[in-house]
């Protein structure tokens, strides 16, 4: 889970790194009641993707007017096909310098790349290749600090000094939450070694969740900011709106295959409204799965048609097609046109179950398709 | 060198073996050929599942048995310390298909199955096979086919779907790996670039990737400086994902340019592969080359 810059900082403050004071706002009006540390302050919006500067939603604010003014344009913008929903008001640190330093979990060396640069604030993709330091260590807390200490013995100032304690506490978190990534950029320095984290970019572990209390209690408690964890943590199935704006609701299992088809629709030109994979394996004959997903697209305000997408390896098509057919009736009121392409298992059993219950059933892919494509040619509401 | 090549001698066990999904593919691998010898179930006192005799332990089991592979059907949070157990045994290969291994967990696993110089695929793999022969996992009898095309793939579906495609039009799998999709895992693509580059049987190589991470960026190095001479066929999901958020597979998270499609692609194409956009695109690439027999 890619946290909300908001959250990683609450959390890594938990754990004693030093962030500017701020606050979150999710609308306008709690700003009259917001408690702001002394200004001026910068307003950032709070999503979970990088180039927020440019894209205007980080702004400097030297006046509380400013501040509600900057609020007023951030909140409710998109940005990368996302709202944002929230603001963190946070002190302006100045008079500082800017340094990089990341703990990044390194798939192919099998342990943690620390990764420090005397200069930050932009992407580590444009810092100078030759300016960069990294050494994998270990995944454990004294080997990363290790590591931490002979990259930034590099620098023999203040940077150093605080590229070395900044690595030295992160460490510990990284270790202790479970942690992908810890990313602070810019890491501002004061001229005498003092240092915190102007942003931060923290990625857990969705996996690790049931022994991480403090991120599940954070998931918990703000569920609408992370709603496809939420949704895995509560149903245990990965379901992704990829476009509020989409018409073809997909129900399929595999997230390979699920995200291979929403490429393959938008290439066609066509709008999908949501990724699922929602593991037949986990049915046991029990449609609540479904069910669920019929009742979340119904909140798709343009969707026009339902496409069931399945290759049943393992899984009975004839049990899954009963299922599907009394979700349906349940879901009455996502009242589209259900195309189906089942391939698989138990195929026979499916298909008089599918046609009595109203749903066009086809083997080909590109077949279906086509028929989804039709429905929303003659079907415009 | 990670040699796959497991064949109808290959003596495996099923930890977790009463369990849902331990009866289910401990029977589909048993019919499809595949030797399995025993399973592991510490709490029943059951003398068999599916025909198959099961111990208490792995250190019983292969004492028992001779088993030098098994395939783990226990629980993300009990997969390290039933790998562990595996690996003390003396097992030499493990297969994990279970999903939601906490990602530190498979760090500590990868420097088990390392230091011990065993072969670990998964997790979250639907398996592996040499169609014909023997499969370990999950792996749908309707996708496998006997035939020239060496296959790797992170996701399971969308490998069914593929291998299905291409058996339909006469195009088998030599060695199906599925690599798996967490972030971190046993056996990447790369991993496996020698074996099939040596492989008599393998005259081209199919990779399923998707977005997030550098698995396939890594692969496609890979094959540049082994030379790898024969044709390599790629088709990666994602490419409209958005970005922070994971889709379904713990490993296929965006974030910046980190991960994303256009990297990978761009990658793959250096290296002298063949990226499709679609699945049939894909099929018919595929085919193209391969379909001559």
């Amino acid at each position: 889970m890619y946290l909300l810059e908001h959250d990683a900082k609450t959390l890594l403050a938990s754990h004693g790194i030093a962030v500017p004071a701020g606050v979150m706002v999710t609308h306008a009006r709690e700003l009259a009641s917001a408690d702001l540390a002394p200004g001026p302050w910068v307003v950032k919006g709070q999503i979970t993707a990088g180039g927020r500067g440019k894209a205007g939603i980080i702004r400097k604010a030297a006046t509380r007017e400013a501040v509600a003014e900057a609020v007023a344009a951030i909140l409710g913008a998109t940005v990368k096909g996302r709202t944002v929903n929230a603001v963190r008001i946070e002190q302006q640190v100045r008079e500082v310098e800017e340094a990089y330093i990341a703990l990044l979990l390194d798939a192919a060396a099998g342990g943690v790349r620390v990764i420090m640069c005397a200069h930050g604030g932009m992407d580590i993709e444009a810092l100078p290749a030759d300016q960069i330091r990294s050494a994998v260590a270990e995944l454990d807390a004294e080997a990363i600090r290790e590591c931490v200490r002979e990259i930034a013995g590099a620098w023999p100032d203040a940077k150093g000094r605080a590229l070395r304690d900044a690595g030295e506490r992160l460490a510990e978190v990284f270790v202790a939450r479970e942690a992908m990534l810890v990313e602070i950029n810019p890491l501002f320095v004061h001229g005498d070694g003092s240092w915190v984290a102007g942003d931060a970019k923290l990625v857990t572990d969705d996996s690790a969740l049931a022994r991480q209390p403090e991120i599940r209690a954070l998931l918990e408690h703000r569920a609408a900011a992370y709603p496809e964890a939420a949704i895995k943590l509560e149903h245990g199935f990965d379901y992704v709106v990829v476009d509020p704006e989409g018409e073809i609701g997909l129900l399929t299992t595999g997230a390979g295959l699920s995200m291979m088809l929403i490429d393959e629709l938008r290439q066609q030109g066509l709008k999908p409204y949501n990724f699922l994979d929602i593991r037949t394996g986990g049915m046991r004959g029990d449609p609540g799965r479904l069910v669920s997903v019929l009742r979340w697209m119904t909140e798709g305000r343009k969707l026009r048609v339902l496409l069931i997408n399945i290759f049943a390896g393992i899984t009975d098509l004839g049990e899954f097609s009963r299922l599907l057919v009394t979700a349906l009736r349940t879901v009455s009121q996502l009242d589209v046109p259900v195309v189906a392409r089942l391939v698989g298992n138990g195929l026979p059993e499916a298909r008089p179950i599918l046609e009595a219950g109203g749903v066009h059933l086809y083997t080909d892919l590109g077949a279906a398709v086509a028929e989804v494509k039709q429905v929303l040619q003659k079907a415009p509401r | 060198m990670i040699n796959p090549r497991i064949d109808r001698s290959t003596p495996v066990i099923v930890q977790g073996i009463t369990g849902r999904a331990g009866r289910l593919h401990s029977r589909l691998m048993k019919e499809y050929g595949t030797n399995i010898v025993g399973g592991i179930s510490p709490k029943t006192d059951a003398k068999e599942v599916n025909g198959v005799p099961l111990f208490p332990d792995c250190h019983a089991a292969v004492r028992a048995t001779g088993a030098t592979a098994s395939v783990i059907l226990v629980g993300a949070m009990q997969l390290l310390a039933a790998m562990t157990e595996a690996i003390e045994a003396g097992i030499r290969y493990v297969v994990t298909p279970t999903e939601g291994m906490p990602v530190h967990d498979a760090v500590k696993a990868l420097h088990l199955t390392r230091a011990a110089d065993a072969v670990w695929v998964g997790a979250s793999t639907p398996g592996m096979a040499v169609p014909g022969v023997a499969k370990l996992g999950f792996l749908p009898n309707d996708a496998l086919l006997h035939g020239p095309l060496g296959l790797m793939s992170k996701s399971g579906t969308l490998s069914y779907e593929s291998g299905y495609r291409l058996a339909q039009r006469g195009v088998g799998q030599s060695v199906w790996v599925g690599v798996g999709g967490d972030p971190v895992k046993g056996t990447r693509y790369a991993d496996l670039i020698p074996f099939y580059a040596r492989d008599a049987q393998t005259e081209g190589l199919l990779i399923i990737g998707e977005i997030g991470g550098h698995e396939e960026e890594d692969f496609a190095q890979a094959l540049i400086a082994q030379q790898f001479a024969k044709p390599v066929f790629a088709l990666i999901a994602g490419s409209s994902a958005p970005e922070g958020v994971t889709m379904g597979h713990a490993g296929a998270l965006v974030h910046g340019s980190h991960g994303s499609y256009a990297a990978k692609r761009a990658a793959l194409e250096a290296a002298g592969a063949r990226v499709y956009a679609t699945l049939d695109d894909m099929v018919n690439g595929v085919c193209g080359v391969l379909k001559k027999h």
